[in-house]
């Protein structure tokens, strides 16, 4: 599909440019009467075609085409194809090499490109399976450890000591759960380079579906929420801004020290939804704050051993899921103490139905 | 609650995850029937009649589907789906094959049982509804009044538009069931179509308004992203 129309679109740009050259042709030779200037308007549209179209078919029939059409139409004898005069067959020549220097030189920088890209996703994923790894230690030595302890000490463990084991390995067990969900939305969006799949989410419905879930994991945390009385569309999907969502209020929870308010706001501005998790905790540290959303990625050396306190891929995991949707994602901290985290999304034009 | 005639057949080829599932489900009283492929699970129903079939959707020899598919040729016992798959095409799948519910891994003991208690009641439910068609439905403090078509949350009548109503009216004669966005507008307006799904969304926001219901705190009607809405069973 996408192959068809880059075809049919560079098909159109070449005959176009070829068309406009005509056009200017005719109006130099009939209107201010010179001929000498025709050839270099046909070349000038070879350039054109080579640099605007992929590969270098466009570019040498543009060439053919321009030399045929100066031979052929405007130079003397008119309206005959003659290939005795020098002239015509060194316009010609000159045609054809521009085209094919100009595509290669085009085709090399579009490759270039391609490949600086390709290269660093390919250290971004590096990074990223280096800090899942570490991520997945963690957790897997305690439920490890606690589930030998208790096959081979089954009798001389107290109760309270094996209920206290046990909840080791359920505590663990659900931060493995997290990075796994967090995984499962990256390749969600790098699967197949396939644009996200975009469906109509009413707002208060995904609102409520995500207290519903953080609530399941954090019993105890009260969220404020303010969302439009009126009904919201916005196309998303769902399940990975449930994540985003999610991942920025759990990212309070853990790490917002002395935090006694947290609070979820969206409101509307033009076409765009401003989503606003706020919290009043201890902020965000000035060594942490310009990387939060790239830091984990981009760390090349391992975190400190055992530190489960460290925002996990889980902040990485939000910025990509915005940017995907394209929206944008900032936090900063509160002169009165806490910080705020705000993503943006495009609401959708709701003039049209009902 | 618990009801130690219910027979329950589950089919999943994963060892642990059967151990674990047997052992919770006895732990409540359940009889356990289980099968490693889909092939014996087939055999296994025609065998045993469960009142119950948990499934898993991965198996080695074919699809979960094709068990679902077998059994709702001829009956309407609850089955719940047991699956890793965590995308909602899976999941409106199986519900529009006639699958009561799913629980997707990981899943805690809690979560499992309150599905199956559901799963039951459920069963139970849509054939006292199919046995009485108008009378009433109660749940908590909602009633409604199928013969009169009024809905009443405490004493006060919720006052309904027609649509509002057949919603809330085909989401309790399913009660506990998770019914897709298609299934309910086919339902209701009979035919699918386009803007369906945005009307039903419309609608369902004026129901959750006339309810009463905050987000993190729908107490009657349950709506799960991109599958569909629910009438809250039992599930707290």
């Amino acid at each position: 599909m996408k192959k068809i129309s880059s075809y049919i679109k560079d098909s159109f740009i070449t005959v176009i440019i070829l068309f406009l050259s005509f056009l200017v042709s005719l109006i130099f030779q009939h209107v201010f009467e010179v001929q000498e200037h025709i050839t270099t308007v046909f070349v000038f549209a070879v350039f054109l075609i080579s640099l605007w179209t992929n590969g270098y078919v466009y570019g040498i029939a543009a060439a053919i085409i321009g030399a045929l059409a100066v031979n052929y139409a405007f130079t003397f004898p008119f309206f005959t194809l003659n290939f005795t005069i020098p002239v015509n067959i060194i316009s010609a020549v000159i045609m054809i090499v521009i085209a094919v220097l100009t595509s290669t030189l085009t085709t090399k920088i579009k490759n270039h490109e391609a490949v600086k890209t390709e290269g660093e996703k390919e250290r971004m994923r590096a990074n990223l399976l280096r800090a899942v790894s570490h991520d997945l230690r963690t957790p897997l030595t305690t439920i490890y450890g606690s589930a030998s302890t208790l096959l081979e000490n089954r009798e001389t463990l107290r109760e309270e000591q094996r209920i206290k084991i046990l909840q080791g390995i359920k505590e663990d067990s659900e931060w493995l759960i997290r990075i796994v969900e967090n995984l499962l939305s990256i390749t969600r969006i790098d699967s197949g380079k396939v644009k996200i799949i975009k469906t109509s989410t009413v707002l208060e419905e995904l609102i409520d579906s995500v207290i519903i879930k953080f609530k399941k994991r954090y019993p105890d945390q009260e969220v404020e929420i303010d969302i439009p009385s009126d009904i919201v569309v916005i196309p998303m999907d769902a399940i990975l801004i449930e994540q985003v969502i999610i991942n920025i209020l759990e990212n309070a929870v853990q790490h917002a020290e002395n935090m006694t308010k947290l609070s979820l706001r969206v409101f509307i501005l033009g076409k765009q939804a401003i989503f606003e998790i706020k919290d009043d905790g201890c902020g965000i540290s000035d060594e942490q704050l310009p990387n939060i959303f790239t830091g984990y990625y981009e760390n090349t050396g391992e975190p400190p051993d055992g530190q489960k306190r460290n925002a996990g891929i889980g902040l990485s995991v939000c910025a990509t899921i915005i940017k995907a949707h394209g929206g944008d994602i900032s936090a900063e901290n509160i002169k009165t103490g806490g910080a705020v985290f705000r993503f943006t999304l495009m609401t959708e034009d709701n003039s049209d139905d009902q | 609650m618990t009801n130690n005639k219910y027979k329950i057949l589950l089919v999943e080829d994963e060892g642990n995850i059967r151990t674990l599932v047997t052992t919770i489900l006895e732990a409540e009283g359940y009889q356990v029937i289980t099968a490693e492929t889909c092939l014996s699970a087939v055999t296994l129903y025609a065998s045993h009649l469960p009142d119950l079939i948990i499934l898993d959707l991965g198996l080695p020899d074919k699809d979960g589907i094709h068990l679902l598919k077998k059994v709702r040729e001829d009956s309407l016992t609850p089955i719940i789906i047991l699956s890793a798959r965590t995308e909602e095409r899976d999941k409106v799948e199986a519900l529009d094959m006639g699958a009561n519910d799913y629980i997707t891994k990981p899943f805690g003991s809690a979560e499992l049982l309150a599905r199956v208690r559901t799963a039951l009641r459920n069963g139970r439910h849509s054939a006292e509804v199919g046995k009485f068609p108008g009378g009433k439905f109660k749940l908590k403090d909602l009633v409604i009044d199928y013969d009169a078509r009024q809905v009443f949350i405490g004493n006060d009548e919720i006052k309904l538009t027609q649509t509002e109503y057949n919603i809330v009216a085909f989401l309790s004669e399913h009660c506990g069931k998770m019914m897709t966005y298609s299934a309910i507008i086919k339902a209701i307006w009979g035919y699918p179509d386009e803007g369906g799904i945005k009307k039903l969304q419309v609608n369902m926001a004026n129901i959750r308004r006339k309810f009463g219901a905050t987000p993190g705190k729908a107490s009657y009607i349950i709506n799960e992203l991109g599958v569909g809405y629910r009438m809250n069973g039992e599930r707290e």
